[in-house]
C-alpha cells in the first residue's frame, strides 16, 4: 500500500499566478472601462480573508489529513497513482464538491463556513479568494471519505482539490462574457458562476459545480445567466462591514445567538443550526424558496422562467 | 513553498494591490441622492414599499420611511448597506449621530450631519 505519496501544495505555488491575475484583471478594467469592478477596502478585506484561509490549512490542515490516514489504513484498496487514476479522482472530487457545496448553501452549520465568499458586493478575482477559515469545523471532509475508502491516496485526493481550487479562481471575473458553447455545455465558466454569485431571487441556490457544470445540469440547479437580469451579487441580507474577523465569523455568531434563545425547544435549537439559510422557529425570516415564492407574487411573469421553474 | 516566501508574496501581494487601487482612485465613497437611494433600498429590501427618502448633504446615507417601517441606507465602499431602524442606539457625536445596531454584521454607522440637519435627523429616528 502507497503510504507515503506526496504532491506538491498547488494551491501555495499558485500563489503569484493569482496576484498576477488581479494586475492584469484590474489594469483591464481601468483601460477598459469595462469588464467589472474594483473598490479598494473590498479587495483588501477578500484578500486578508484568503491569507487567512491559507494560515487555517497551515495551522488546522493536519486534523483532515490524520481522518484521511486513518481511513487509508482501514482500506484495503489502494488504485496507484497513474494518470488515469488521478484523472478519475479529479473528476470523482469535484463530484465530491459540488455537493460539499450544495450542502453549504442548504445547511446552515456549513453556510457559516461558505457565506463568507458570498459577502462581497463585487464579483472580480479578489472574490475567488475570499475564503473561509472555518472550513474544518463543518466536517465536511467525511464527504471525502468514499474517495479514500475506494483506494484514492489521500494526498492525491487534496491534490485533486486543489487543483479545483485553481480552476474556480479564473471564474471569478465579470471581463470575460461568454465561452464557446461546447465549453459552456461541460465546464464551469464565469458566466455560469456569475449565476452562483447572484442574489437575485432567480439566481438563488443555482450552479453549485466547481469544474463541469454537467452536475448541476445533472441534479436540477443549473440556471443560465440571462442577458436581460444582471446577477446583484452579495448576500440577500449584505454586510454593513470590512472587518474580516465579523466576515469570517458572522454566521457562527448568528447560529450561537439563534441556538441559545430562551424559550425554544431543541428541536428549534437544533434546527436553527442545521435547518436552511433563512429557516426560524416562528417564520419571522424567509429561505430562499419563500424569497422566489415572494417574487413571484410581485412578478408572477417570471413564473416558468430559468430559476422558477 | 517555503512559508517565509509565502509570507512575502502574500503581504507584498495584499498591499501592492491596495496601492493601486487607491492610487487608481478606487477607494472614492459612492454618493446618494434620492432616487438612488430609493433603488437601492429596493434592492436590498424588495417587499418594502418607499414612502420618502432623506439623503444627509453629505450623500453618504439615507433614512427611508417605508411603509413597513423606517430604514437607514449607508455607503459602503463603492455599494450600499441597509438595515431597518429596529433594536439600535442613537449616539450624538461632535460632527453628526452614530447608530448603533445590535448586529454583529453591522454593528454602527457614523452619520456625518450639519447641525441643522442633526435635528431633523435625531426627531426622525429616535429609538422609540
Amino acid at each position: 500500500m502507497t503510504d507515503i505519496l506526496t504532491y506538491p501544495d498547488v494551491v501555495q505555488w499558485a500563489v503569484p499566478f493569482f496576484i498576477a491575475a488581479i494586475l492584469i484583471e484590474l489594469t483591464w478594467i481601468l483601460i477598459k472601462h469595462r469588464g467589472g469592478r474594483y473598490e479598494t477596502r473590498d479587495a483588501v478585506t477578500s484578500l486578508i480573508m484568503g491569507a487567512g484561509n491559507v494560515a487555517s490549512g497551515i495551522l488546522l490542515g493536519f486534523i483532515a489529513w490524520g481522518f484521511f490516514m486513518f481511513l487509508w489504513e482501514l482500506t484495503p484498496l489502494d488504485l496507484g497513482t497513474s494518470l488515469w487514476v488521478v484523472a478519475i479522482c479529479f473528476v470523482l472530487d469535484d463530484l465530491r464538491y459540488y455537493w460539499v457545496h450544495r450542502f453549504g448553501h442548504r445547511i446552515r452549520w456549513v453556510w457559516a463556513s461558505h457565506v463568507n465568499h458570498h459577502s462581497s458586493q463585487h464579483y472580480n478575482l479578489t472574490t475567488a479568494l475570499r475564503q473561509t477559515w472555518t472550513g474544518t469545523f463543518t466536517f465536511m471532509m467525511i464527504v471525502r471519505a468514499p474517495l479514500i475508502l475506494l483506494g484514492f491516496h489521500p494526498a492525491m485526493v487534496l491534490f485533486c482539490g486543489g487543483l479545483n481550487l485553481i480552476y474556480q479562481f479564473w471564474i471569478h471575473t465579470e471581463a470575460i462574457h461568454r465561452l464557446p458553447r461546447w465549453f459552456e455545455s461541460v465546464m464551469n465558466t464565469p458566466s455560469h458562476h456569475r449565476v452562483h454569485h447572484g442574489r437575485n431571487a432567480r439566481y438563488l441556490d443555482a450552479n453549485y459545480a466547481g469544474v463541469f457544470i454537467i452536475w448541476d445540469k445533472m441534479f436540477g440547479t443549473f440556471v443560465p445567466e440571462l442577458d436581460e437580469e444582471k446577477p446583484d451579487y452579495g448576500l440577500v441580507r449584505n454586510l454593513g462591514t470590512f472587518n474580516p474577523i465579523r466576515v469570517a465569523f458572522h454566521e457562527w455568531v448568528g447560529i450561537f445567538h439563534d441556538v441559545t434563545r430562551k424559550g425554544l425547544n431543541w428541536k428549534d435549537r437544533l434546527m436553527y443550526a442545521v435547518a436552511p439559510p433563512g429557516w426560524s422557529h416562528d417564520g419571522s425570516r424567509d429561505t430562499s424558496e419563500q424569497i422566489k415564492q415572494k417574487h413571484l407574487a410581485r412578478h408572477p411573469e417570471d413564473a416558468g422562467t430559468p430559476g422558477f421553474q | 513553498m517555503p512559508l517565509e516566501i509565502l509570507l512575502i508574496l502574500v503581504v507584498g501581494g495584499i498591499a501592492g494591490i491596495a496601492a493601486l487601487t487607491w492610487l487608481a482612485g478606487l477607494a472614492q465613497p459612492r454618493q446618494l441622492n434620492e432616487d438612488d437611494a430609493t433603488s437601492e433600498w429596493a434592492r436590498h429590501y424588495p417587499d418594502d414599499v418607499v414612502q420618502s427618502v432623506w439623503v444627509t448633504h453629505d450623500a453618504r446615507a439615507a433614512l427611508v420611511m417605508t411603509e413597513q417601517r423606517p430604514g437607514l441606507l449607508w455607503v459602503m465602499g463603492a455599494d450600499t448597506v441597509g438595515r431597518h431602524l429596529v433594536d439600535f442606539d442613537l449616539i450624538d457625536e461632535p460632527h453628526g449621530l452614530s447608530v448603533i445596531f445590535h448586529d454583529y454584521t453591522a454593528p454602527k454607522v457614523h452619520l456625518h450631519l450639519d447641525e441643522d440637519e442633526r435635528l431633523v435627523w435625531q426627531n426622525l429616528i429616535t429609538p422609540q
